[in-house]
């Protein structure tokens, strides 16, 4: 069984710099968490005080039911894949698979199977007698992980593994780790700052800034339901769209105007608002670029056309609405001929959100309204 | 921009230079080398000889016949007599090969500690190693003169093995090896149950060994060549050096160049085969402070 609690953890360096702020977590047995953010929000930070190479300030780390905040990296029964794959360079593949088993002194017959079938699941058996400066950097990377794997351990730590590669290489890795997944079954904490990795990913994702957890859900959450703006901008590409609106209560309804048009609230967000007794104030409206749809409608919002990608499948817009940038996504297929190789630029357009595919934020606190 | 044939020019004329100075390095050697074949008369020709008319080992003979000691003296244990010089030929590599060897891996473990341990007074202690290396030699010799008498060292081999194993230089060369070892990578091994010193054997000496090599042959030449050192710690006549040693015949024997060019030859030997094997890593030591800054 390999659950993780982290409770209150915090880390301050010397000087007084906090990194990481009441970090609360708990990670069920096999779950696949990842930890996303900008540079500097605090998540490898939070990783290697898991691994045990950062001393934790504040608060209390279980893994299982054992309190290991003082428990050395090698005795937490952890395995960890760097960003740098961290190989070492004068040892083979075999040997750098085998260091760790060879140092917990299992028999040779033992250390010889484990290596092979990691080396297998891997696909790397060929390159066994290889030393890591004769491998392409998705061939170490898999050594490192093998170098993980071959250890068995509860909990596996990886700190942007991926980051190193080249975006091809870096789809099929991460189609790998689905698939490593399945096979070596236990729990997983993934560091990225790539929002697409956490995505695909992750059972549960938490993103985290400036030390901070912003939110902590499901891919389909953290997407459906961001808890802030940040959330809201740092999941999704391109990046969600917001505009700053009214909403006025009226009666037993909600009204919502942007740049002085009205935009219909779906009946769920009206239900919602009405829960939470939301009162008449300004807002902040997010809306992502795949929601966005090209209309014709006499009030629908105007702008021009800035930017037009040609993306193959899709057209990607850069819209200037009153001196705001936004960006939509339009399905080649909702094209006319005429327009299916994308826009002029200085097009006048109109566009309107979808009922219930908006969002709606303070803009004192960011937080979302729902 | 430098045209193709420029560069053809430029590449001839730096190789004529590197030529003419690679003569003139060479040349001691050679007058040495040729000498000690020499007869004494050739020697001591108003005009140069260039090369011997007749190669003579007497010079060599007369050497090995000068003196007489144990090959070797362990507590009470003495090995068979030998002429002196070739005991002091086994005195001296004796002494470069301990205080080689002492000295990089005293200066290894330093310098992996300065660059990768996080310590209370690092970054002072490493500001103290940086001035020890500008003290000269003659400033701490007297306390040191001291210190070996006190510990009853003194016209012992070790006076002159135990000043070089702290060498400053050693420390700093290895700290600045040591700074190119991805932490990463010892991360990796605490993560895989290394002790420290596993990692330190396992990890970290085969990816700073080039930087070993050159404190390896630096250490040899240095202990080797530190004729001042040996001067003031040794006196007994079975306990010198190759250099102290000529040194002395040349003030008994002082118009018998032949000897001395012999013994010089003969010493000279060792420090030319070390040079050899190590120079990829001598070379490297040199060049390191200009990739790695």
């Amino acid at each position: 069984m390999a659950t993780l609690q982290l409770k209150n953890i915090k880390k301050i360096y010397e000087g007084g710099v906090e990194a990481v702020h009441s970090f609360n977590l708990d990670i069920a047995d096999k779950e696949f968490i990842v930890l996303v953010g900008p540079s500097g929000c605090g998540k490898s930070t939070t990783l290697r005080m898991i691994a045990g190479l950062e001393e934790i300030s504040e608060g209390e780390l279980y893994i299982g039911d054992k309190l290991v905040n003082e428990v050395e990296p090698k005795d937490r029964d952890i395995a960890m894949v760097f960003q740098s794959y961290a190989l070492y360079p004068y040892m083979t593949v075999y040997e750098n698979m085998s260091f760790a088993l060879k140092l917990r002194h299992l028999p040779k017959d033992e250390i010889d199977q484990r290596v092979r079938w990691a080396a297998e699941v891997l696909d790397i058996t060929k390159y066994l007698d290889r030393k890591p400066k004769a491998l392409s950097g998705g061939q170490r990377q898999r050594v490192a992980i093998g170098r993980a794997i071959v250890r068995e351990p509860k909990v596996f730590l990886m700190d942007e593994p991926l980051s190193n590669l080249d975006a091809k290489l870096r789809n099929q890795m991460r189609a790998e780790i689905i698939k490593l997944r399945k096979k070596v079954n236990t729990t997983f904490i993934y560091v990225t700052h790539d929002q697409t990795e956490a995505m695909t990913l992750g059972d549960r994702i938490v993103i985290m800034k400036d030390g901070w957890i912003m939110q902590i859900g499901t891919p389909q959450e953290v997407f459906d339901h961001p808890a802030n703006i940040f959330v809201a901008g740092f999941i999704g590409m391109p990046q969600m769209n917001f505009f700053d609106g009214e909403l006025a209560k009226n009666g037993e309804k909600y009204q919502l105007t942007v740049n002085g048009c009205p935009v219909e609230i779906g009946e769920s967000l009206q239900q919602a608002l009405k829960e939470k007794d939301v009162p008449s104030k300004k807002v902040i409206v997010g809306c992502r670029p795949e929601h966005i749809e090209l209309s014709s409608a006499d009030n629908a919002l105007k702008a021009t056309v800035d930017v037009s990608e040609m993306m193959g499948s899709e057209i990607h817009l850069h819209l200037n609405c009153e001196g705001k940038d936004i960006v939509i996504r339009v399905p080649s297929t909702k094209l006319s001929a005429e327009h299916r190789g994308g826009f002029e630029f200085g097009t006048d357009l109109k566009f309107a959100f979808p009922a219930d595919l908006i969002h709606l934020f303070d803009p004192e606190t960011e937080n979302n309204l729902i | 921009m430098r045209t193709r044939k420029n560069k053809g020019a430029y590449y001839v004329v730096s190789l004529i230079i590197l030529i003419i100075l690679a003569l003139l390095f060479l040349f001691p050697l050679y007058w040495i080398v040729t000498g000690a074949f020499k007869t004494g008369a050739e020697i001591n020709s108003v005009t140069p000889v260039w090369w011997p008319t007749e190669w003579v080992t007497n010079n060599f003979e007369k050497l090995f016949s000068k003196r007489s000691a144990p090959l070797f003296e362990i507590g009470s244990l003495t090995g068979p007599v030998v002429p002196g010089a070739i005991r002091w030929l086994v005195n001296t590599v004796f002494m470069a090969v301990v205080a080689m060897v002492l000295t990089c891996i005293t200066a290894s473990m330093a310098g992996y500690a300065l660059a990768k341990k996080r310590f209370t007074g690092r970054h002072i202690l490493f500001t103290l190693i940086v001035c020890a290396m500008a003290l000269p030699k003659q400033v701490i010799l007297i306390p040191l003169i001291r210190e070996m008498s006190t510990l009853g060292l003194y016209d012992k081999i070790w006076a002159v093995i135990f000043p070089t194993v702290g060498w400053p230089f050693g420390v700093f060369l290895m700290k600045q090896f040591s700074e190119g070892v991805p932490g990463e990578i010892l991360e990796a091994a605490r993560i895989d149950g290394a002790s420290e010193a596993r990692t330190f054997s396992s990890i970290v000496v085969p990816i700073i060994k080039p930087g070993i090599g050159a404190l390896a042959i630096f250490t040899f030449i240095n202990s080797w060549n530190d004729y001042f050192m040996q001067l003031i710690m040794l006196s007994s006549s079975s306990k010198l050096t190759i250099s102290l040693g000529i040194a002395t015949m040349q003030a008994e024997n002082s118009t018998d160049f032949g000897i001395i060019m012999a013994g010089a030859a003969l010493a000279a030997l060792p420090i030319i085969i070390v040079f050899l094997i190590f120079q990829k890593y001598f070379t490297q030591g040199i060049t390191m402070g200009a990739v790695k800054g």
